[in-house]
């Protein structure tokens, strides 16, 4: 258990440092010493402070997954997204049911209609080029029942493919933007102890 | 009571405490704790999430006899918010209570 106010201070900027900018650190700090102060002239102790406060690396926690998750929604990409996902997890056992596992499907799924996607556009105009060859009577390409429907097929697989890959780039970035403000409730409502 | 779901209303505790008047952040905790028995350290995260949200404002006040403290002050957009919470928090706890009471008539 903490005993005074510069333990609780040193450990809350030694867990924010590395993740938040200095003068955030600073202005984080300066609103706990503010209340230190005060709660001194009001004749408490340090350890009661300390004790009615909770634990300082609870609050760094928080504070780092507020930080990761605004920082994610200011400039989105996979490496963000990511980080802010891994510190909101920290805030509880809880979050790896609520948190890591829908994340983890909804990566497998997009992932999923990208390979789908991919293959697609890749083998279709392949498709299309070996019913064009055995059209013009190239027996090595006849792949095709009928190469004239085959040709029209191997057209509509390659504008599925592409429709797979920009659906699914529109997918990620609607996922992306809900998970930002699920993340958000969550840190606002999960609490980062498990006891008072 | 469980602690999960007293996080949840901190939010609009804080917003309701600020629209009376403004505060700093002692005497806010000290508001709000005399009366929901919290971890006093999680308002501060709290603050500084409504702060980035646009929904408080903070400026500093000379105190008599001390050093400037930080005052929290609603924006318009936190009031907003502020009324619009306590609407909903409003309603929640009728239907609740409604359901509540309902269930104890069934079992006498």
């Amino acid at each position: 258990m903490l005993q005074n106010e510069q333990e609780f201070t040193r450990i809350l900027k030694e867990r924010l440092e590395g993740t938040l900018a200095r003068e955030e650190i600073d202005d984080i700090v300066s609103d706990y010493s503010e209340h230190f102060r005060m709660g001194k002239e009001s004749g408490r102790t340090d350890e009661e402070l300390c004790k009615s406060l909770g634990s300082p690396e609870d609050i760094a926690r928080e504070l780092k997954a507020l930080h990761l998750v605004k920082k994610a929604e200011n400039s989105k990409s996979c490496r963000n997204i990511f980080h802010a996902v891994i510190a909101t997890l920290g805030l509880g056992l809880f979050n790896l049911v609520f948190v890591l596992v829908p994340f983890l499907i909804l990566l497998v799924m997009l992932f999923v209609i990208f390979i789908v996607g991919v293959l697609f556009a890749v083998f279709g105009p392949i498709g299309f080029v070996f019913s064009l060859l055995q059209l013009a009577g190239q027996p090595a390409f006849a792949i095709w029942l009928n190469p004239a429907a085959g040709a029209f097929f191997a057209i509509g697989i390659t504008t599925m493919g592409l429709l797979l890959i920009i659906g699914d780039y529109y997918l990620a970035r609607f996922f992306y933007r809900i998970g930002i403000r699920y993340l958000k409730w969550n840190i606002s409502v999960i609490s980062g102890t498990e006891e008072i | 009571m469980n602690i999960q779901f007293k996080k949840g209303v901190l939010e609009i505790c804080v917003l309701s405490v600020l629209a009376h008047k403004d505060c700093y952040g002692y005497e806010l905790v000290n508001e709000i704790s005399k009366r929901i028995d919290i971890s006093e350290g999680t308002i501060y995260p709290l603050l500084h999430r409504l702060k980035d949200e646009g929904y408080v404002t903070t400026y500093l006040q000379e105190s008599a006899g001390g050093a400037p403290r930080k005052y929290y002050r609603l924006t318009e957009s936190g009031r907003k918010e502020e009324h619009e919470q306590k609407e909903e928090w409003m309603r929640f706890c009728a239907s609740v209570n409604a359901l509540l009471e309902g269930k104890n008539n069934a079992a006498e």
